[in-house]
């Protein structure tokens, strides 16, 4: 930058090279429901922008109804944005075809309903379908991938087992396998602690945040769990009310006044034991 | 971890065919007409080598004329039903699914019965007019069938049980109307026969033309059949591993309803078979579908070809209708399987 | 829902490996057979292989045109009436085989069997080496006739619908099975005791009636068939009006129309006619009929029921029971006798018990 008047500083997003670790990027990107397409929307979301790396787990967090599942539906490429762009990888997702998009994003189901019974590694090749031709037989290829994702989450143990008789916490885990034999760039979860008692949910967490740091995934979760997004993601997409009032890392997203606002309680914001902010609720009584 | 291959589908197949072909020698051979299997071999490569001359007139008679005609086209209605109902299952993600339950044969048989109020003589007309009465609820269950522009699978299941009642509420009426003889045609037909005179004197054309029908519908259904495996664990986990799930609904439904249509015109309904012949082979061979789909249409041609021998041997020299041997022997598997379930 | 696993995947061919051997073995066999299939599949004509008798090509009741041997020697009946028939011509030593149902007369019963006349076996049927098979559209399916002639089989299907329509019928069928002087003999003598009846009823009044084919539901007969014809020959009309053959109607009706007389088919043989009377007595819209009350019940002989020549006999049973005043005393009891020695009974008839099933569907 040269001195006086003239040097202008490139504004924080445009990078010209491109960011090779840049996996997803979120321009403006907004959306709308309407009961019909002549009447007022009755919710609106954005107009967002935030960013994701690689190795990077975001944490997308808000209270109920302030947006969060309908931001999901955009970064899966299940809703087209109606302003703004989002892309993965370089490429705007809701123009994927369903395949590619598939290998690129893997959205982690919070169950699953079998109506016949199916064998763990069954189950996990399944993930494979979208890098094969319409009538595909798995190769071995295939399934080395897939032990692989056993391996990631570690359930290489449960491969043989049946899928109904597993516990909660090994089903989830072969849930999240078979989303990673997709080998997406992407790995998105809604809500996965919902059901986990909080042993459950440390350990979910954990495994995401190894994932995330070992494998190179970018995860992104969406939760409405202060404590435990402030202490496993590097950074948050805070919602309100379709709005998008703070996006950064966990101490510069908790702040007392904005929490309260936000959550609508009375709220109070310590430090915890790791450095990471911690949230606890103020006496009511 | 031991995927599937073809090399092992096309084993299975190759097995069941051996069993399809030893129970057809067995029905060949067996009927109230005495005839050796000596003589059933030397009236087919007499046939073979254009030897008609040598060929007793009756042999011709029984087995040409009466037997062989009778096993091809159990063998084209046992498979069309079974995969028919493999195919239903899946869609309607329901193990109860048959291939009647979306009202196609209510369809086939008021078709099949205005036909024979109308024009009772005319060649060919039942057939026609069956199919054409499949093919219209086809695709008023479809339309009926539909949520926000897709097939849902809860929709079209009410869709089809409304269909049903519905036609069978109108084939009641017309049968109170019926003045006689269509009476006991009539029910002869809804019972399913496999005797059904075919529509031209070309015999091995019309069973052509069936078994290209057939092979086109079942093929297009195969060709989902990966899909399947997924949408079976879950609509909405399919669509995100990537399959077409609009498409593939559709595309079954089609194929699964031109099945049961071909044949419930051919031989009208037949029950127990689309239901209970899948889930057979399924604890025979797997549930994969890319499995299940040959396995399950081989095993309903053997189901029906053994179903129509028994029919006509058991109480000679009366024949039962081919569908009271499937309902006498299916029920019994039926409670079977339901209690092997609740232990 | 269908959770167990240990019923299904586990599969019990899964994991069993086929010899490659064993498989391409399999493999040769298999084709050899399809291909020996083919072969005597594409072989099949495309039309029946003729006989090599003489025959005479003649159009039966329904309009086929059928191709029947100048001189036929085995006969295969498929009703009760034809077979009938058959005995009453004399002909029952060319009888090869007849249905279940055939039980009039009661060396019917003895002949080799076909099957019923709604599910006859075709096969038995080609293995009695027929040259003629009779069949008649009151209780054969058009769908047997047809492939009894695509197998090249004659067969003659009478449809009769009026009592006249039946005697021309049996001249006919006695005339292709080359016994015409006992064909012609018997529809004289037939005709003539029709005449006896007519002649002595012709200036009475119709009395009316109200035909029971079944009790509950109730359905009576339609005006197009032959008992509704029979019914006039004897003097009577049904109270009842309809085109379709088995009418069902309410009882309501009936009290409304008040028939003269109540026939009843001798289904009830056991009993005689006071148990039935006493028994319908008992019924709450039956007893308000004025016929329940007079005690004017028939039980008609079962023979009303088949276009055959024991028919006669019920139409004069019929006769005397409607005008008593005008047939003589003695005329009661006596039994009837018919050409060849047949004798009119009263038989539990599974063919009409047929009849009504379907009717009630």
């Amino acid at each position: 930058m040269s001195a006086g008047g003239g040097a202008v500083a490139l504004p924080q997003t445009a990078r010209p090279g491109g960011n090779a670790n840049l996996r997803l990027k979120v321009e403006q990107a907004s959306y709308a429901y309407a009961a019909t397409d002549r009447s007022a929307p009755k919710f609106t979301l954005g107009p967002a922008s935030f960013e994701a790396q690689q190795r990077e787990l975001l944490a997308i967090l808000g209270p109920n109804a302030s947006g969060k599942s309908t931001m999901l539906k955009l970064l899966a490429g299940l809703l087209k944005p109606l302003s703004g762009r989002i892309e993965v990888d370089g490429t705007e997702v809701s123009e994927l075809d369903l395949k590619v998009r598939a290998q690129k994003i893997a959205l982690v189901a919070q169950e699953s309903e079998l109506l016949f019974p199916l064998r763990v590694w069954e189950y996990v090749l399944q993930g494979r379908y979208p890098y094969g031709k319409r009538l595909r037989f798995e190769s071995d290829e295939d399934c080395l991938l897939a032990g692989n994702a056993l391996a990631q989450v570690g359930a290489d143990a449960l491969r043989d087992r049946w899928m109904d008789q597993l516990s909660g916490g090994e089903k989830q885990r072969v849930i999240l396998a078979r989303a990673l034999a997709q080998q997406p760039s992407l790995l998105l979860l809604d809500e996965p602690t919902q059901h986990l008692d909080i042993g459950g949910k440390v350990e979910l967490l954990r495994r995401l945040r190894r994932l995330a740091d070992e494998n190179r995934y970018t995860v992104i979760v969406v939760t409405h769990e202060l404590n435990l997004a402030a202490e496993f993601s590097d950074r948050i997409v805070l919602l309100h009310k379709g709005k998008c009032p703070r996006i950064g890392t966990p101490a510069e997203v908790y702040e007392r006044e904005l929490l309260e606002e936000v959550f609508e309680a009375p709220l109070e914001v310590e430090s915890g034991y790791s450095g990471r902010p911690r949230v606890i609720l103020r006496a009511t009584r | 971890m031991r995927p599937l291959t073809p090399q092992r589908i096309l084993g299975i197949c190759a097995l069941l065919c051996g069993v399809l072909f030893a129970v057809c020698v067995v029905s060949l051979r067996m009927g109230a007409y005495p005839i050796s299997v000596r003589d059933i071999l030397s009236t087919l490569f007499n046939a073979a080598a254009g030897r008609r001359e040598e060929i007793p007139v009756e042999f011709w008679q029984v087995v040409f004329g009466l037997r062989l005609p009778r096993i091809a086209l159990g063998i084209l209605v046992g498979a069309s039903l079974s995969t028919a109902g493999a195919g239903f299952q899946a869609l309607l993600r329901n193990p109860l699914a048959d291939p009647y339950v979306l009202g196609v044969s209510s369809g086939a048989a008021l078709g099949a019965i205005v036909s024979l109020i109308v024009a009772p003589h005319t060649v060919g007309a039942i057939q026609i007019a069956a199919f054409v009465g499949a093919a219209s609820t086809i695709a008023a269950v479809y339309f009926l069938g539909r949520r926000g522009g897709q097939l849902d699978s809860p929709t079209l299941l009410l869709a089809g049980i409304v269909a049903a009642s519905f036609l069978s509420a109108i084939i009641m009426f017309l049968l109170t109307m019926v003045t006689g003889s269509e009476l006991r045609s009539i029910a002869f037909w809804l019972m399913g026969d496999l005797t059904a005179p075919p529509p031209t004197t070309n015999v091995l054309g019309w069973l052509g033309f069936l078994f290209f029908v057939f092979i086109v519908a079942a093929g297009a259904m195969y060709t989902t059949s990966s899909d399947l495996n997924l949408i079976l664990t879950g609509e909405q986990e399919a669509k995100h591993l990537g399959v077409n799930v609009n498409r593939v609904k559709f595309v079954v439904y089609i194929a699964a309803s031109v099945l049961t249509g071909l044949a419930v015109s051919v031989s009208g309904a037949i029950g127990y078979v689309g239901l209970l012949v899948p889930h057979v082979m399924r604890m025979l061979f797997g549930t994969d579908y890319r499995m299940l789909i040959p396995t399950a249409a081989i095993g309903g041609a053997i189901a029906i070809v053994l179903a129509d021998t028994l029919a006509r041997t058991v109480v000679a020299p009366t024949e039962l209708p081919v569908g009271a041997m499937t309902a006498l022997a299916g029920a019994p598997v039926f409670i079977y399987l339901m209690r092997r379930r609740m232990r | 829902m269908w959770r167990d696993a240990s019923l299904y995947s586990r599969g019990f061919f899964v994991g069993r490996k086929f010899t490659r051997a064993g498989r391409q073995l399999f493999c040769v066999i298999y084709f050899l057979a399809c291909y020996g299939a083919v072969q005597a599949a594409a072989a099949v004509p495309r039309q029946t292989p003729g006989f090599k008798r003489a025959m005479k090509v003649v159009t039966d009741e329904t309009g086929r045109r059928v191709a029947i041997p100048f001189s036929v020697q085995r006969i295969v009946t498929l009703a009760p009436d034809l077979t009938e028939t058959v005995y009453a011509l004399g002909l029952e030593g060319k009888l090869a085989a007849d249905t279940t149902f055939c039980d009039t007369p009661a060396a019917a019963k003895l002949k080799p069997h076909i099957g019923s006349p709604q599910t006859p076996s075709l096969e038995a049927i080609v293995a009695m080496h027929p040259d003629l098979v009779l069949a008649t559209t009151s209780i054969n399916r058009p769908e047997t006739v047809d492939a009894l002639l695509r197998l090249g089989i004659s067969v003659y299907t009478s449809d009769p619908h009026t009592v006249r329509g039946m005697l021309d019928s049996i001249a006919r069928m006695a005339d292709l099975m080359g016994a015409n002087e006992q064909g012609v003999g018997l529809v004289a003598q037939l005709q003539a005791r029709l005449d006896a009846v007519h002649s002595r009823i012709a200036e009475l009044p119709l009395v009316h009636v109200l035909f029971v084919v079944w009790e509950d539901p109730l359905i009576t007969i339609g005006q197009n068939t032959f008992i509704a014809d029979a019914l006039r020959w004897a003097g009577a009309e049904s109270v009842i009006v309809a085109d379709q053959n088995y009418p069902q109607v309410s009882m309501e009706e009936i009290v409304r129309l008040q028939p003269e007389y109540i026939l009843f088919t001798g289904n009830h043989a056991e009993s005689n006619d006071d148990h039935e009377l006493s028994r319908l007595r008992t019924r709450p819209a039956w007893k308000a009929l004025k016929a329940i009350q007079m005690g004017h019940i028939v039980q008609v002989d079962d023979e009303i029921t088949k276009p055959s020549p024991g028919l006669v006999g019920a139409i004069e049973q019929i006769a005397r029971e409607l005008h008593p005043g005008v047939f003589s005393s003695d005329g009661r009891g006596e039994s009837i006798e018919l050409q060849g020695g047949v004798t009119a009974e009263i038989f539990a008839n599974m063919l009409w018990e047929r009849e009504r099933d379907f009717c009630a569907l």
